[in-house]
């Protein structure tokens, strides 16, 4: 096959693939189609109008699942990249008793689902009064075993002799890692910043069981009952939510989309 | 230096101590104990949000319960989940939907990424393009997803029409509502099989190409003999990866259909008869033991799929 002819398979394809969101777009610029979808389907929309967003920013709702995504995510992300920094670390260089059965114990976790684990967990949260806050959202992401394992691999890498002079200076187990190694560790930790953080924001299930309050709904929840509260009515209305709620994530893709291929690989690949 | 460790962990200490020089052992200062405290925030997770919930579910699943008020039942829930018909239909629907969404997937993200590591020019653009359906939402897909596959005011339909293709009712029709999520898990997954596809694609030894190519092998007798063959190791890490995805399958189809996976449940799964039963009806007992039907399932198909493709781990 020539190059051109690669190339233009290529990009039929992709337009293929993009062609739900650039619909999306221009459905939720389309006034018109908060009344009625326009049909046929159009590019460009007949009457072009910000009216659609306008609707979506007055209600507040969606701002309000922001900010507690934000909330939710950030603190998941400190606790669980921190956590698997330790834990990474001490399965690299740690030398203690039951280390292999612990680290197997760690893998075996990557098999475990979330829904055996769903009802002891809402009864957990519950009996401790904690549903309906957004602790059960940030508590559990302290074990990850894809980071750990990650994290462990990194510093696999990095040579004894660091930890070895640094001992000669007298230094102790938690100075050799806070001025050793974790200065070292930036690549692995953005890596795993960029994981934890689209695993966190498009989370569904899980917060699904544990919010029942409106005004605590992430993202993902807040899209997920106006879908089904309105289904396939208010299309305009949908698309601009739509939009509105997935641009923050292409924005942070389009920006880090190097990185965030090369985690995505990253994790893959070594996973095997 | 890193034999003498292992040495040192495999033999008890008094065996190690006796080739070692006084000076050294000295110099050790760190205690195990040190290290159990790195670990202690994971394992301290592990403990009570992974170790406790699942035999607290094995407990449950024994009871009847509703969360507050419990009798020991004996095996009278595994009974009632393994006679009911909408969990087999559960079952069911999550393997057909599990099935053509890797059977579709896989070969054609490695065609794509074939295409893309042999691109002379846009490698890079294709590679972004290709891989955002992967990072946004699977709820707001599912959202667009509704409106595109909508039967009368959709745009593939429409498309559909003017081809003169026959029209289907996707999500409104129980006998395609199951290929509607399919064609969404296919669109959602396919930049991650195009992705971990390249990877490996790039890790192939150029001398083999090279060697190729100098008795005279064509490019598809090349991807034929030396890229397929090469790519074992990522299909099988695929193939588990998909079907544990697969077989936890919830956002997407609770989106679409509710908890009861309407139309009908033709695309209720596993993950929403779980839910459905558990957070709908408050049937907690019940809910454990289709969660412990589905683990094992999950463990054994796992089991299988390592054993099939051969992978070490």
């Amino acid at each position: 096959m020539s190059g051109a002819f690669k190339f233009i398979v290529l990009l039929f394809f992709g337009l293929l693939l993009m062609a739900p969101f650039i619909w999306m777009v221009s459905v939720g610029f389309d006034r018109t189609a908060n009344i009625s979808m326009p049909f046929p389907p159009r590019l460009i929309p007949e009457e072009p109008s910000g009216f659609n967003y306008g609707i979506v920013f007055e209600n507040g709702r969606l701002i309000q699942s922001y900010i507690n995504s934000a909330i939710v995510t950030v603190s998941s992300v400190l606790l669980g990249v921190s956590a698997s920094l330790f834990a990474g670390y001490a399965f690299s260089k740690g030398r203690f008793k039951g280390k292999k059965l612990l680290f197997i114990l760690v893998l075996c976790t990557l098999m475990i689902p979330m829904e055996p684990r769903l009802i002891p967990l809402y009864k957990l949260f519950n009996s401790v009064d904690l549903l309906n806050t957004f602790w059960p959202l940030i508590l559990p992401t302290v074990i990850n075993g894809m980071l750990i394992f990650l994290c462990k691999q990194f510093f696999d890498q990095l040579p004894d002799t660091l930890r070895e002079a640094a001992q000669i200076d007298g230094a102790g187990e938690f100075k050799i890692f806070f001025r050793v190694y974790l200065p070292l560790a930036g690549p692995i930790a953005a890596t795993m910043v960029i994981l934890a953080f689209i695993w966190s924001w498009n989370d569904f299930m899980w917060p699904l069981v544990v919010l029942n309050n409106q005004e605590l709904h992430t993202v993902p929840l807040y899209l997920a009952s106006f879908s089904l509260e309105n289904g396939t009515s208010l299309g305009g209305l949908t698309m601009a939510l739509a939009t509105v709620s997935i641009l923050p994530i292409i924005i942070l893709y389009l920006f880090l989309q190097r990185y965030i291929i090369q985690s995505i690989a990253l994790s893959g690949v070594k996973g095997e | 230096m890193k034999d003498k460790a292992e040495i040192e962990n495999q033999f008890p200490a008094g065996t190690a101590q006796n080739g070692r020089l006084p000076a050294r052992s000295t110099k050790k200062t760190s205690s195990p104990l040190t290290w159990y405290i790195f670990l202690i925030p994971s394992f301290l997770g592990i403990l009570l949000f992974m170790i406790y919930p699942i035999f607290e579910s094995l407990r449950l699943s024994f009871y009847q319960s509703n969360g507050t008020i419990e009798h020991f039942i004996g095996l009278e829930n595994f009974k009632t989940v393994l006679t009911s018909g909408p969990f087999w239909n559960a079952v069911g629907n999550t393997f057909f939907i599990g099935i053509f969404q890797i059977v579709i997937t896989i070969p054609l993200g490695f065609i794509f990424a074939s295409l893309i590591n042999s691109t002379p020019r846009g490698k890079n653009f294709f590679k972004v393009i290709y891989f955002l359906p992967n990072v946004t939402s699977i709820v707001a897909a599912a959202m667009i997803f509704a409106f595109v596959l909508h039967p009368e005011m959709g745009i593939v339909n429409y498309l559909l029409d003017i081809v003169g293709f026959p029209t289907p009712g996707w999500l409104s029709d129980p006998s395609t509502s199951k290929w509607a999520v399919i064609l969404l898990a296919v669109w959602h997954w396919i930049g991650f099989v195009i992705i971990i596809c390249l990877a490996n694609l790039q890790a192939i030894s150029p001398e083999m190409y090279e060697a190729a190519r100098i008795d005279g092998a064509s490019g598809l007798q090349q991807w034929l003999f030396i890229t397929v063959p090469n790519m074992g190791g990522t299909f099988a890490f695929l193939l588990i990866t998909g079907w544990i995805g697969a077989l936890q399958r919830f956002n997407e189809v609770y989106v679409l259909g509710g908890p009861n996976g309407s139309p009908a449940r033709s695309i209720q799964t596993m993950g929403a008869f779980i839910y459905e039963r558990g957070f709908t009806g408050f049937e907690f007992g019940i809910a454990s033991a289709a969660t412990y039907i589905m683990f094992m399932i999950i463990l054994v198909f796992t089991f299988i799929n390592l054993k099939l493709s051969n992978m070490k781990i």
